[in-house]
This record gives structure tokens, C-alpha cells and sequence, in this order.
């Protein structure tokens, strides 16, 4: 599934069956490369859910073609340590941002990411010339994403 | 075989592996012999960008791309002054330096350092602006090196016969480069 596609999705809490928000943006670490975190739209959140604008892949409970499902709307939460506070400030968004190779070479902005629905599992990068392998990421910063050669 | 003009070099990113922007390329610091880069000045990102009191020795760099050049992380950074002190990098500097050729014939001044980047980033050449003894007098002409030349105010002294392996363009000139140097060592043995 892309991201193109997955954006936008409302996020649905399962007990209460009611929309608490709506997918604003993806979170990708490496080693291995994978999305880590949902970052949520504040516009859209309850006000049930607090503070917080994030919500870890591992809490959760499904992330199906319609919508994506929680079992609580405690599990949408602020920041824990400094690099989930950069990915709520936006700092590590992949859309947009530029490719390096380890040797240096520019690849072109990343225009869509491919990634596993079932497990958070990176497939692939898309620039507009290159489809580039999910575990070739080696880094992600605020300046650029960086894979391998 | 890679080959850049150091000039190309200044304002290039430095990014580290985790994919930030540490700072950009200020200068080139030249070793004191054998022809090697001993590392780079930096500066600040940007269009006003100031001289950082911190540079990258060569030991720390990663690679040196055609859009960056990267390094594992900020810890590579050492102190400019423990890179080259600043009577070092003035006497270091060949740019306007005249390359005479060790029969005694001034081939022109120097305007850039064509480097190789490899395991090192080695300097293989000069690029001169021609002088009436080249016969390709006021055009820019790039000028093989031998690989144990010590690149320094008081050494742009060549083999005569580089003469016979310069060329106009940096595509061609990584062959005239192993060519001279072929030449080299077959002459010397």
C-alpha cells in the first residue's frame, strides 16, 4: 500500500466505534526500515484523546483498506523521548525530502512510499526515477533520507 | 576513475548517514606532502553562511559524492586549527602558482587542483591557464602529476614530459593521468 493512498485514513476506535481521527502523516525509521509511528490530525482528534498526536504501529489493531483500527483512544499519545518529539514536530517527514546515496549521490525527492499494511514494513522508496528496496535505508534526518549505494 | 575539480567541492553538503546537514564545504586543506587531501575548512549552510571553527579530516569522510559529501556522524569534526595551522594552509595553497616543468619551462598558472576520489582523494593534476610554451596559449589546460608529488607553494616543479599527456577536458584526463604515470615508472626502472 502506498502512502499516497493510506493518508487521510480515519482512524476508528473499535470499542466505542467512533472516529477518533484521521491519518496525517507517516513515520519511517531504519534498521530495518519500517513505519514506526502515525502521526495523526490534530484537527481531527477528539478531544477525548488528549494531547498527544501520535500513534505507534505496534498499538495498532488493524490497518485495513477503510480505515485504521485502535482498541482505545489511549493509545493516540504525545512524544516519549527527543526523536518521537522530531517526528511530532514533523522533522523526519519522508514525503518530499530529498535521496542520498552513502556515496553521495542525489536520487531525487521521495514522491510515494510502499509499505506492508500487515506488518509497518517498508517496501520501497519512490523518487520520480527510481523505485529504490525498502532495506536499502540507512538513515533518515531532516535534511535528507540515505541509502545504500 | 572519479575526477573533480576542487573547486566544484566549495558549498557542498555535508550529511551525515543518518541524514543530517552538518555544514558545507569551506576550503580544501592540502597535505603537506604526497599529494593527499588532509581535510576540509567548513561553513554554515546558507547564503551568508559564516567559517566554522570546527573541519573534516579527511579520516572522517565517508565518500565524496557528486551532491554531498558524507560522513558517519558530527563526532568525525575536529577543531580547524588541529587540521592545518593557518601558516600551513597559506603555504599549502597553489592557486595562482606558476607550474614550471623541471627543464625550466613555465607551462602557466594554476586556477584549480584536479583531484581523484577513491579510498583517498588523491591530486593528480593541475589545471592551468596555458602559457605561450604549450602552444594552447590563454586556454585552460589540465596537467598530469605524479603520484608522489608534494603539493606546496615551493613544488609545482613537473617531469618535462607531462607536457606530452595534457588534456582539455576531464573525461579524457583520467587516462592521461595513468598514462603519465605508466610512463613514470616504466622510465624509472
Amino acid at each position: 500500500m502506498l502512502f499516497s493512498q493510506a493518508r487521510k485514513r480515519n482512524v476508528v476506535n473499535t470499542t466505542t466505534a467512533t472516529r477518533v481521527a484521521r491519518v496525517d502523516s507517516f513515520v519511517v525509521l531504519p534498521g530495518p526500515a519500517r513505519v514506526a509511528l502515525l502521526r495523526l490530525d490534530k484537527v481531527q482528534l477528539d478531544k477525548a484523546s488528549g494531547a498527544g498526536t501520535l500513534l505507534a504501529w505496534e498499538d495498532l489493531q488493524g490497518f485495513g483498506p477503510d480505515a485504521v483500527t485502535v482498541a482505545t483512544d489511549v493509545v493516540i499519545r504525545p512524544a516519549r523521548d527527543a526523536l518521537e518529539q522530531r517526528a511530532e514536530d514533523n522533522d523526519l517527514e519522508i514525503m518530499g525530502k530529498q535521496v542520498l546515496t552513502e556515496r553521495g549521490r542525489g536520487l531525487g525527492p521521495i514522491t510515494d512510499v510502499d509499505f506492508d499494511p500487515e506488518t509497518g514494513a517498508v517496501i520501497s522508496l519512490i523518487t520520480k526515477t527510481e523505485t529504490i528496496a525498502g532495506q536499502r535505508l540507512i538513515g533518515l534526518g531532516s535534511y535528507a533520507v540515505v541509502v545504500s549505494a | 576513475m572519479l575526477l573533480l575539480r576542487a573547486s566544484e567541492l566549495t558549498g557542498r553538503p555535508v550529511v551525515t548517514l543518518g541524514g543530517e546537514l552538518l555544514a558545507e564545504i569551506k576550503d580544501i586543506v592540502f597535505g603537506r606532502t604526497g599529494g593527499r587531501i588532509a581535510g576540509f575548512t567548513l561553513r554554515n549552510p546558507g547564503l551568508f553562511s559564516r567559517a566554522r571553527k570546527d573541519s573534516l579530516p579527511w579520516s572522517g569522510v565517508h565518500s565524496v559524492g557528486r551532491d554531498a559529501v558524507m560522513v558517519s556522524d558530527e563526532t568525525v569534526l575536529i577543531p580547524a586549527k588541529e587540521l592545518a595551522p593557518r601558516k600551513q594552509a597559506r603555504k599549502a595553497d597553489v592557486l595562482a602558482d606558476r607550474v614550471l616543468t623541471d627543464n625550466g619551462r613555465d607551462l602557466g598558472r594554476v586556477v584549480d587542483v584536479v583531484l581523484h576520489s577513491g579510498i583517498s582523494l588523491d591530486v593528480v593534476g593541475y589545471e592551468v591557464q596555458a602559457s605561450e610554451a604549450l602552444g594552447t596559449a590563454g586556454r585552460r589546460v589540465l596537467i598530469p602529476l605524479p603520484d608522489t608529488v608534494a603539493v606546496s607553494g615551493e613544488n609545482l616543479i613537473v617531469p618535462s614530459a607531462a607536457t606530452e599527456f595534457i588534456s582539455e577536458d576531464l573525461a579524457g584526463f583520467g587516462a592521461a593521468v595513468g598514462a603519465f604515470r605508466s610512463w613514470l615508472r616504466r622510465g624509472s626502472s
